[in-house]
């Protein structure tokens, strides 16, 4: 049989795109404002650089190294990347099954949310949420269309399915067309967009001056001054350190295994070291400077000082959905902006949708010999049912369950494995040059302790943090709903049974790379 | 906004977009150093 040949990516600035898409999602203009604006304001930005050059830039440096890596040895998952690190261990390739459950887990919800965006997109511009002028039918206009109540907007979950529907089959045919043809050409159209419409909405959202003469204090700079004017104080409490570092996790898609399957597309010779910076700097211009700019200072602006605060505690969804259509219904040309908000999102949200996925449909490929086509039809198959669960079991909690484990449990375990892997057991001489090798940028060489010592340190230091804070309670389901309680246990044993089956996969993979004489 | 915090987001801002100009700038004028 013909050797099936590996994708790979078209040009550097390809790859790179791909990876800030991965990087920039929803999080970056929803999440990070409301983080910081919670947790010190501008004095937030002191842990949340620390976490970026001790955690998340090394953390970036190690995943792309660690991907071109085991791409030559025909691996583009983690499993097969982490045995290809530590050869002798036979149950290391386990622990890599992480990096493909992770992320499926996370795309399992995530596309029903990206769809959302899409839907809200029309809405803008079709105006159908036009009538809704307060909170309260803004909320009960989402709940609508989630399905989670039938009311004057919506009498069933129909449109959102048909949303659904619509962002699933985008993903997937993007999927199909594969790396260079699919995700690159994808990327490369998608990201210069969306940083366009972020433009656009932040210049619109600081020239909105005092909209409301009477109300001289509701302007874009005391807007802005909510989210930046620091609070030192919060700087002893852990809890802003937390933050700050999952902050820094979730905004650059590190420890998901996500752009280790990215990098292993990479050829041997191509740079990793400023291209995973400069994709760091992207996502960091579209978090910092263009998501910090639009949704806190917009809401502060129509909605004044004393409501601002329960907005932003009010969390990331309803500042989005609740909130900015709100705040969009009180500017002239309300659709334009709406459609450029939620067309922001969605072209954010597909960008990393994709990636998530990726790592599956590689594993497919590469350890079971599958064509691209045929793997994107399985996994397509199989994601489409298991996203049904979170689509329809939405109100009990499910979405929240998946995100714990997907999302936060994941992360932190897989990012801490792959370090110590790393630098410990490949060893930070070899890893080193593993990195500087056909660099077009040379780290600092502190970076060689920062990555041995300090940002394993940190990581068990936040794994431990969060094991003790929200771990157990989480665990227990002490702040579940009684009602929900069985919804939440079969989540947990779904999840069980899909690592199981991965882990499963893995072992199959290995057995029939022995027989047929590949590598393992 | 007070100074305090336009001083933290103009920092916060150079920083992040001086390291996007450098990135790119490097992008355009590779060379390896390997």
């Amino acid at each position: 049989m013909a050797k099936r040949l590996r994708d790979s990516w078209g040009s550097r600035l390809g790859v790179i795109m791909a990876v800030a898409g991965s990087a920039v999602g929803l999080g970056n203009f929803l999440r990070f404002p409301v983080q910081a604006a919670k947790n010190g304001g501008g004095a937030f930005m002191i842990p949340y650089f620390i976490a970026l050059l001790l955690v998340g830039i090394p953390l970036m440096w190690i995943e792309w190294s660690i991907g071109r890596y085991g791409g030559g040895f025909e691996h583009s998952t983690a499993p097969g990347v982490f045995h290809s690190l530590w050869e002798k261990n036979r149950f290391i390739k386990y622990f890599g099954v992480i990096g493909i459950f992770g992320p499926l887990v996370i795309m399992i919800y995530y596309t029903y949310i990206e769809s959302w965006t899409l839907a809200y997109s029309f809405f803008s511009l079709v105006q159908k949420y036009s009538g809704c002028t307060d909170r309260l039918s803004m909320e009960a206009f989402l709940r609508g269309f989630q399905g989670l109540e039938r009311n004057q907007y919506f009498s069933s979950m129909a449109p959102a399915y048909v949303f659904f529907l619509i962002t699933f089959l985008l993903n997937m045919t993007v999927l199909y067309y594969g790396i260079k043809g699919g995700i690159e050409r994808f990327c490369k159209f998608a990201m210069p967009i969306l940083f366009v419409f972020a433009v656009i909405l932040v210049v619109r959202v600081l020239t909105l001056g005092t909209p409301d003469l009477a109300k001289p204090d509701w302007s874009a700079a005391r807007g802005l001054g909510y989210l930046w004017n620091p609070d030192f104080s919060q700087l002893l409490n852990a809890k802003v350190w937390l933050a700050a570092t999952g902050q820094i996790f979730f905004t650059l898609s590190v420890g998901m295994g996500v752009i280790l399957t990215y990098a292993s597309y990479l050829k041997k010779g191509d740079d990793v070291t400023l291209s995973g910076l400069t994709a760091v700097s992207m996502n960091e211009t579209a978090e910092v400077v263009l998501g910090g700019s639009i949704v806190i200072p917009a809401a502060f602006v129509f909605f004044g000082p004393l409501a601002i605060g329960a907005i932003a505690g009010s969390g990331a969804f309803n500042l989005g959905f609740v909130s900015m259509p709100l705040i969009f219904g009180h500017m002239p040309f309300s659709e334009v902006f709406g459609f450029l908000w939620f067309g922001l999102l969605f072209l954010a949200g597909v960008t990393s949708s994709v990636s998530m996925a990726q790592p599956a449909i590689a594993f497919l490929e590469d350890e079971f010999d599958i064509s691209r086509e045929r793997a994107v039809k399985i996994f397509g198959a199989v994601a489409f049912v298991l996203c049904n669960a979170s689509i329809f079991f939405l109100g009990k909690g499910v979405v929240d369950e998946l995100d714990f484990w997907g999302g936060t449990f994941c992360l932190v375990l897989f990012a801490t494995v792959e370090v110590i892997l790393f630098g410990w057991i490949f060893g930070i001489n070899k890893a080193w040059e593993e990195v500087h090798h056909g660099a077009d940028m040379r780290i600092p060489g502190i970076y060689k302790y920062v990555i041995k010592y300090v940002t394993p340190v940190f990581l068990l230091v936040v794994l431990a943090a969060w094991f003790f804070q929200d771990w157990l309670p989480i665990m227990r389901m002490e702040n579940v709903p009684p009602g929900n309680r069985p919804y939440i246990l079969a989540t947990r044993v779904g999840l069980l049974v899909l690592f199981i089956t991965l882990a499963v996969l893995v072992k199959i993979a290995w057995r029939k790379r022995k027989i047929k004489g590949r590598p393992v | 906004m007070t100074t305090l915090g336009w001083v933290f987001m103009s920092v916060s801002w150079f920083l992040i977009l001086s390291l996007a100009v450098f990135c790119f700038m490097k992008i355009f004028t590779k060379q390896k150093v390997d």
